[in-house]
């Protein structure tokens, strides 16, 4: 429950076992148990979770979601569009983590809370950029709340990454980048269309988003399902989640490279514990600046923290920026480097 | 081709062939001052620290003010006190040169921090990682600090150097062993003629042991070995040239200044002649623990005191030069008599009639202080390297204890943020837990993170990165020796502890008394 010092009314969201709450609307945000109303942030699995009997999301969003979920009630808000739920004014308003992806704003005249989901502040061509969004109490994630994580430049990143693949493509090696197969992928194949006419192969769960975000107009670099070529290397780099590091699907590949895009590749320790030889650091959560910057930019005077290194986060918000933030122990809380 | 250039490849392959490979290409490549520098530093041959880790701590507490936690929660996180000040404070925005030299100006500029005074040091410091890029900035720190580690070992330099100037790899081992002096002319001197005497005092590469296999002692024909006790000391060459008496380790390290009372010992040696035997605590006739043996290294100064309280003497176990003569393509036996000829503390040795009689040699070890037996074919020439077939170690089974999992902790490396370092403890006889053993291996991958995510849902309190848990797992640890120890709560310490097991099987009731300990301290003769 969130503590009531924070806010002399009754908070507007609280915490319940089946996950964040806003009684008044009677809705649950990102529930992790069936419920009859659920506002959802993003549709990643540690989010969206099957079994409710309405779902609402971002319009752009439902499309993933009912892959994900099966066909479902599923009602779509454009970003910023206010629906009332039980008097409470409600809005998704844009993330920049995936596509669809949101933050969701309660309004019940007395106050603003902004549930921020996951987010990031860097420009990712798949999805709309993030909008700050004035509030009293702001509850964000803080999955990469560490000062050791800022994300360098998107350019620096690509031109680390063509130059791996085509040194592995000149020594007869297949490159394989890993990453998650909604958001991620899609992003580094747009960010490769934005900057060459180079083609990728893809795994087929990264197939089945692909088509989902060309239906939504969003451009990728040309890509062909890798079960559909009979060659056994590839001079196109192949995309795949990162459970098929140890798979049937590689093992037809010979020699194959593997590299992983995560932030947590920003730390030499965890590459080097796995078998994966190459990361690039490409997050679609905010780092340390931009979680800063968006407490500062909420104006919020109360702050919760959820996801990852909530701990240093409030700290650091407590006692060198002098705004009031509390820890959120929530049941999807997943701690640094067992991220998903 | 630069050191940066070169550390990218082999940071990121895990293949022998390609390291090599990249080794090869650098060291043709590269500015001969570079790749020499380079050698020093992957040869673990930079000896001290230009810079000591206090120096990174305060110019990371400088940049940090106040907030000195807020970093303390990176390195924690980082889990290597040189990357995390590196991707701190280096420019994120910029990539590496990969051509021009660094390691010269490196040095040069560290050797400079390292005279300042602390406050100016963390200064200038901090400016100087803001202009590096992330890899630049880790390297630099990395090599100062003298903890340089990239996944190569000697031999494989080695082997790439020799490739690299196609050269004999035995010649350049031997060549490069010793003294390597880090200058532009190194790759020259390597190609170069070197002078007997030159060669004399430099140590020969080691003959090492392969771990006996039960199925090799049964095909073993004992009338061909011959068996001595295997001691738990520090391997080392003894060359006693026509002029001088060298001691060196196996690490290639001159460890001559350390043991001046071996090297007394040795002036009545006739000289041109070249030892491989054991440097051993205590006298031959009431050896002290490896402990003992420890306090002796790494020491500044050597006194009169030291050499009173903790006498160390070598025990020769073969011979590979003998009045000048390479006799290492001798057979052992011929070898062995040649020692017997020497006045030197010397290993006994046994020719067993059946492998019975070695495995009762075996089990008198531990009696005689001894880790195990070494079993050698009479026949086999000294080779170099690990060649399986001549030498085999056959160790005794280590003492076992059950103890309890009490801390954790996330370790370095390659297991940042992964909690694998165990701090596990016994029961004292009024039921309380006492830490005796802190051990880091011995789990495997999957073992680990599931301990991992254990260790995170049972957490009672955090200490910084440290974790005390719910005393609930036990874990069998194997360890090869106990002695008493001061600095230890339980009064103990154990002789290279690891983990054997862990005992799903039982519950933390069942886990060992300190009295077993005392027990096994009794039997071992060891205190």
């Amino acid at each position: 429950m969130v503590s009531k010092k924070s806010c002399l009314r009754e908070p507007l969201i609280i915490r319940t076992p089946e996950g964040l709450y806003c009684p008044k609307a009677q809705a649950y945000i990102d529930p992790w148990r069936p419920v009859d109303c659920a506002l959802i942030t993003h549709a990643h699995a540690d989010h969206a979770r099957a079994g409710s009997r309405l779902y609402h999301c971002a319009l752009g969003g439902e499309g993933i979601l009912k892959k994900r979920l099966g066909e479902h009630g599923i009602q779509t808000h454009a970003y910023g569009e206010v629906f009332l739920l039980g008097g409470v004014r409600v809005s998704f308003h844009p993330a920049g983590h995936v596509l669809g992806s949101a933050q969701i704003r309660v309004d019940d005249g007395h106050s603003v809370w902004v549930v921020t989901g996951d987010y990031k502040r860097d420009p990712d061509p798949t999805c709309r950029l993030f909008e700050p969004i004035t509030c009293d109490v702001l509850i964000t994630e803080a999955t990469f709340a560490l000062p050791i994580y800022r994300w360098p430049a998107m350019d620096q990143v690509m031109d680390r990454l063509f130059s791996w693949w085509d040194h592995h493509v000149r020594n007869h090696r297949t490159p394989v980048l890993l990453c998650y197969s909604l958001g991620k992928a899609q992003r580094v194949m747009a960010e490769i269309r934005n900057r060459s006419d180079r083609s990728v192969l893809v795994h087929s769960a990264v197939a089945n988003l692909n088509l989902e975000y060309e239906q939504q107009g969003i451009e990728l670099c040309p890509w062909e399902r890798a079960t559909e070529t009979e060659k056994n290397t590839s001079t196109d780099l192949i995309i795949a989640p990162p459970q098929a590091a140890d798979s049937a699907f590689l093992r037809r590949f010979q020699s194959t490279e593997l590299a992983m895009a995560s932030g947590w590749m920003q730390v030499r320790g965890v590459r080097r514990r796995s078998t994966i030889n190459q990361g690039f650091v490409v997050s679609d959560h905010a780092d340390w600046d931009g979680l800063i910057r968006t407490v500062k930019d909420s104006g919020a005077s109360q702050v919760y923290a959820t996801h990852g290194e909530t701990r240093v986060f409030t700290r650091y918000l407590n006692d060198c920026l002098h705004i009031n933030a509390e820890r959120l122990e929530t049941a999807f809380g997943i701690e640094a480097g067992t991220d998903q | 081709m630069n050191f940066v250039a070169l550390f990218q490849a082999l940071d990121t392959s895990q293949s022998t062939n390609s390291k090599r490979d990249a080794l090869i290409a650098f060291i043709r490549e590269s500015d001969p001052l570079e790749s020499a520098l380079a050698l020093e530093a992957l040869t673990d041959r930079t000896r001290g620290k230009r810079l000591k880790p206090n120096a990174l701590k305060q110019t990371a507490y400088l940049a940090f003010g106040e907030d000195r936690w807020l970093f303390e929660e990176c390195y924690s996180a980082v889990g290597d006190l040189s990357e995390t000040l590196a991707i701190l404070f280096a420019d994120q925005e910029t990539s590496p040169g990969t051509t021009q030299p660094v390691l010269a100006d490196w040095i040069h500029r560290q050797e400079e921090l390292g005279r300042l005074e602390l406050g100016e040091l963390a200064n200038e410091l901090l400016s100087l990682l803001k202009a590096f890029s992330k890899d630049e900035a880790f390297l630099f720190l990395k090599l100062s600090s003298g903890g340089f580690r990239v996944g190569v070992n000697k031999g494989l330099v080695h082997d790439a150097v020799a490739q690299a100037v196609s050269m004999d790899r035995a010649i350049v081992e031997e060549r490069l062993m010793g003294e390597f002096i880090a200058d532009e002319d190194w790759l020259h001197r390597l190609q170069s003629p070197v002078t007997q005497d030159e060669l004399d005092a430099r140590p020969l590469p080691f003959l090492l042991a392969t771990p006996l296999i039960k199925s090799d002692l049964t095909s073993l024909d004992p009338s061909t070995v011959l068996v001595e006790y295997k001691w738990d000391g520090i391997r080392a060459q003894l060359i006693k040239t026509r002029e001088t008496i060298r001691l060196w380790s196996r690490g290639d390290h001159d460890i001559t200044g350390q043991f001046p009372d071996i090297v007394d010992a040795a002036t009545t040696l006739p000289s041109q002649l070249i030892l491989d035997g054991e440097i051993l605590a205590g006298r031959p006739d009431h050896l002290q623990s490896f402990s003992d043996l420890q306090t002796r290294l790494n020491r500044k100064r050597i006194t009169y005191n030291l050499l009173k309280t903790h006498p160390v003497f070598f025990r020769a176990y073969d011979v590979l030069r003998s009045d000048g003569e390479d006799i290492r393509k001798k057979p052992l036996i011929y070898r062995k008599g040649v020692l017997a000829t020497l006045a030197v503390t010397q290993s006994l040795v046994t020719f067993p009639n059946t492998p019975e009689q070695i495995a009762a040699m075996r089990e008198s070890a531990r009696e005689a202080s001894a880790e195990g037996v070494m079993i050698k074919r009479r026949e086999s020439h000294y080779v170099s390297g690990r060649k399986v077939g001549h030498w085999w170690k056959w160790k005794l089974d280590p003492m076992t204890a059950d103890c309890v999992l009490i801390y954790a902790q996330a370790g370095h490396g390659r297991r940042a943020s992964l909690h694998s370092d165990y701090t596990l403890g016994c029961w004292t006889s009024d039921g309380n837990l006492v830490p005796v053993v802190k051990a880091y291996s011995g789990l495997t991958d999957a073992e680990l993170k599931a301990m991992d995510r254990w260790i995170r849902k049972h957490t009672l309190q955090k200490f910084g990165p440290v974790r005390q848990v719910e005393p609930q797992q036990v874990f069998e640890i194997g360890f090869e020796g106990i002695t008493r120890s001061k600095r230890h709560k339980s009064g103990l310490a154990l002789r290279f502890p690891r983990i054997l097991r862990w005992r799903q099987d039982v519950g933390p009731n069942d886990a060992d008394r300190l009295t077993h300990f005392e027990a096994l301290m009794k039997d071992s003769h060891a205190v």
